[in-house]
């Protein structure tokens, strides 16, 4: 079965480097037939990819321990469903899901857009080139397909793996990370043809927005993920491996936005190209971290098998986009300027800046540790104070541009304008801010802030839907017919949920340590948590024990049983207990370790997070959006293929 | 235009990184002698340290000892407060605190498991 | 697992044909250029977005004027503005139309 693998593997590298070969030359000298052979080798890596994947999947199930990987992954007691999502779990499998996932999106994208041939001619190779990378690394440096004598059992999976979320969470991003692979390669084609139009863009719009969507979707998962399973309380924490997907979608969401700008007004061409360039190589360079442990110091980075091979492909790709924009820099520049520095261009150019500088910080801050080391040859690293300032910084003019943007015109507003349509929300903002002084939530500016401007934001969006309604005559005529605006309009308002939810529950967060015998309590934000006792648990892997906390507060009467499972393998583990206050949407978290070994004394810690599950529920709220902002629209498809198709006849014999 | 905001995000990093000071130096076990104050010490945790004695007056004490190179340099480490998910033997931990007499005595709550690296080499058993 | 080697041999074999296909269906073609967009139809490609953005523009102009979003003041002062760059680009397209048919008819006559 092994060979079977890997043969698939081989001619998938086959594939994708004849479509990358082939197809440039077949760009260059202009030759139909080769073009479109290369087209087709893209197109076959994908079921071929799929028969290696699909061996490795049958392998897994099947335990099967003659597969290195399998036996590294796996064992015989190991549940089916965690059995499978080994898949991913390892380094091999990964990369073979990347490839999987390019190849299935490569496939389709240059499938749904053959007719554009001038476009597809160099897209096809730009995909080639990123499938080669992947398809080597699986072939000749980190092959799922190893064998050996079969052990009578595997290593098993880490405990903390073995949960819904790791079905979920490695899917959702890959999804998002390989996603923007597509925009890129369609990009890096226009500017290899030296197509100036939208054409790229309007190909592409859906596939950035789907792949932002699960981007940001799978960082969630992965956020309450931490917050329920790990246990320390929080949901992120600014590790390497977190930013490592923030700051692709940070430039995605920049690159959203700025698409729009070129759509509505020919302007920053080269801006958007810079924007997508950046977020694949980011996307890269996240896999690349997560894969290579690079940044726990530059030692450990050598031991990884595949960290030179990304850094050398991450470095040859940025350097490409680096080129191939610079080379055309002559065809990207326009005459149209920017009329004025209070018009909704103008709003989307703050935004992008502050998206991007955002994200320029969070790159510092992970490669902060790497670079010190390189020139100073001591490790200094920076930490959750440097983070949380540029959020706060960067994070809360972005909160109140979302609301001022809709509000203000395109080309030029005039202050009269303005006026009119600030009212209501700058007096929305001014009475919550007001409000939430008087009610004591002084004792944090930006947690102040981020309410007042997310009240705002709140007020703006309902208007724009209100008097949105009025002129187009009901709310789903209103949104059928304003697809992207009104389903951005939702995924701004899961956004205003998100900051809300982050603001409550970090902000205003109460928090509180004690050793507790049994009968004594401890008191945080209004709830008293009374320690009652604890009994053992046991469990097929591991032993532990459980205490019995009751809580009363707010009217409200509820039992916690936080405590810690030790397993046998991995050692111990927090067992968080959380409460959902439904009257307040927000949590009360508790963690319980044994305080001395004979004793019933537990460490006992809360949080009282409130506003917490505001953040679970934009989740939801932002693929609705998402959705709606996707959903294709019948009369602007017609539109565009009327366009293109009278621009793609040839032009005289 | 967008240079001069470039510039301005700019100065705002510069400022805060001249105000804030260049974040908290780090060293393995084999580089914390000689560093008075405070530092972050990221390690390898040696043996079986006994987690409960974390809350005891005496505190949880543990050795420590570079990660992925062959150095024979082991740091004792005494702490106090909340253990982390996951701690023990061969788990890769960042702790903050000082050397103190040649002990390292670390900040309560601070240790922290490093996010697990499903992707790494096989450690654990066999560090 | 001479299955599995056989499987392999087959999915090699039907990727190679697929990857040849265009050859062998056509294997001694009028044409062998891959169409690219001529200098005129690029341009007329960019009047069409123009069009398309003028239109777009002006369409949105009049939903923020409903919506309120705009006083009468200024929708008056870009009304005027929008709808006569949309006329400009409507009227470019055409006459890059009628160039084009022209060029078309009579291939000898060189267009201005």
């Amino acid at each position: 079965m092994a060979p079977l693998g890997r043969a698939a593997l081989l001619l998938a590298f086959g594939l994708v480097a004849y479509a990358l070969l082939a197809g440039s030359y077949a760009a260059w000298k202009r030759r139909r037939r080769l073009a479109l052979s290369a087209q087709n080798a893209l197109l076959a890596a994908f079921p071929t990819t799929l028969v290696a994947a699909v061996v490795l999947l049958v392998a897994l199930g099947r335990r099967d321990m003659s597969f290195a990987y399998v036996w590294e992954h796996t064992s015989h007691k190991l549940p089916l469903g965690y059995a499978l999502s080994a898949f991913w779990g390892g380094q091999e499998g990964s990369l073979l899901l990347w490839l999987l996932v390019l190849t299935g999106y490569a496939g389709l994208a240059v499938w749904l857009n053959r007719r554009s041939r001038e476009l597809i001619a160099w897209t096809v190779p730009v995909f080639g080139l990123v499938g080669v990378f992947f398809a080597f690394m699986l072939c000749f440096v980190s092959s799922p397909f190893n064998v050996q004598p079969a052990p009578p059992d595997g290593r098993g999976m880490v405990p903390s793996l073995q949960n819904p979320y790791m079905l979920a969470h490695p899917p959702m991003l890959y999804l998002g990370y390989v996603g923007l692979t597509v925009p890129f390669a369609f990009a890096m084609g226009a500017l290899l043809s030296g197509r100036t139009d939208e054409r790229w863009i309007v190909a592409t719009r859906r596939w950035t927005l789907a792949a932002w969507t699960f981007l940001g979707v799978g960082q969630l998962i992965g956020a309450h993920w931490a917050y329920v399973e790990i246990g320390w309380g929080g949901y992120y924490a600014w590790d390497p491996v977190e930013n490592a997907a923030l700051m692709p979608w940070l430039a995605a969401t920049a690159f959203l936005h700025s698409v729009m700008i070129q759509e509505k007004r020919g302007m920053l061409k080269v801006w958007n190209m810079v924007l997508v360039a950046l977020a694949f190589n980011l996307s890269l360079f996240g896999t690349f971290l997560t894969r290579s442990g690079v940044i726990d110091s530059i030692h450990s980075f050598a031991r990884s098998s595949i960290g030179g091979w990304f850094l050398a492909f991450l470095g040859l790709m940025v350097f490409l986009s680096v080129a191939l924009i610079r080379w055309r820099l002559p065809l990207l520049r326009t005459k149209t300027r920017l009329e004025s520095l209070v018009s909704r261009e103008a709003t989307f150019l703050y935004n992008n800046l502050l998206l991007v500088a955002l994200c320029l910080t969070i790159l510092w801050g992970v490669l902060y540790p790497i670079l010190s080391e390189a020139v100073r040859g001591e490790t200094r690293s920076v930490s959750k104070p440097y983070y949380d300032f540029f959020l706060h910084t960067f994070g809360l003019p972005l909160l109140l541009l979302m609301g001022l943007g809709p509000l203000v015109a395109w080309r030029r507003a005039s202050l009269r304008s303005l006026g009119k349509t600030f009212l209501v929300p700058f007096a929305a903002a001014v009475a919550t801010g007001v409000a939430l002084l008087a009610l004591g939530f002084g004792s944090s500016w930006p947690g102040l802030l981020a309410y007042t401007f997310g009240a705002f934001v709140a007020a703006s969006i309902v208007l724009e839907f209100v008097r949105g309604r009025a002129a187009a005559g009901g709310i789903f005529r209103l949104i059928a017919r304003n697809r992207r605006r009104y389903g951005g309009y939702v995924v701004h308002a899961a956004v205003v949920l998100l900051a809300i939810g982050i603001a409550g529950s970090s902000a205003y967060q109460t928090e509180r340590e004690r050793v507790l015998r049994p009968g004594q309590s401890v008191e945080a934000a209004g709830y008293t948590l009374t320690y009652l006792g604890s009994t053992g648990v046991s469990g097929p892997n591991y032993t532990g024990f459980r205490s019995l906390v009751s809580v009363a507060g707010h009217g409200e009467r509820f039992a916690l049983h936080p405590g810690m499972n030790s397993y046998d393998i991995e050692g111990p583990a927090n067992v968080a207990s959380i409460y959902h206050d439904p009257r307040s949407l927000g949590d009360v978290f508790t963690t319980a370790q044994l305080a001395g070994q004979h004793s019933n004394r537990i460490d006992l810690k809360v949080f009282v997070k409130p506003l917490i599950n505001l953040i679970w529920a934009a989740g939801f709220l932002f693929v609705a959006g998402a959705l709606v902002a996707m959903w294709p629209d019948a009369v602007e498809q017609r539109r565009l293929a009327a366009r293109y198709a009278a621009g793609a006849a040839p032009a005289g014999i | 235009m967008i240079a001069l905001s470039v510039a301005a995000a700019l100065a705002i990093f510069v400022v805060y990184t001249a105000l804030a000071g260049n974040g908290v130096q780090q060293v393995t076990p084999s580089t914390v002698a000689g560093h008075t104050g405070d530092v972050t010490l990221v390690g390898a945790v040696v043996g079986a340290p006994q987690t409960s004695a974390a809350y005891t007056k005496a505190g949880m004490r543990f050795q420590l000892k570079d990660i992925g190179s062959a150095s024979a340099a082991r740091v004792p480490v005494v702490y106090h407060g909340s253990v982390p998910d996951l701690f023990k033997a061969g788990r890769h931990i960042v702790v903050e605190g000082s050397l103190r007499n040649g002990v390292f005595v670390a900040k309560p709550g601070s240790l922290v498991t490093k996010c697990p690296s499903k992707y790494a080499p096989a450690k654990s058993s066999k560090t | 697992m001479e299955w599995a080697l056989a499987l392999a041999a087959m999915l090699a074999v039907v990727a190679v044909v697929f990857v040849a296909r265009p050859f062998l269906r056509d294997p001694s073609p009028a044409s062998d250029r891959l169409d690219e967009l001529a200098p005129e139809a690029r341009r007329r490609l960019a009047l069409a977005e123009e069009r398309d953005r003028a239109l777009a523009a002006l369409k949105e102009l009049e939903f923020d004027h409903r919506t309120g979003k705009i006083s009468d003041e200024d929708y008056r002062s870009q009304v005027g503005l929008l709808r006569r760059r949309a006329a400009e680009a409507l009227r470019a397209l055409e006459h890059g139309e009628q160039a084009e048919h022209e060029r078309v008819a009579d291939p000898g006559q060189r267009v201005p």
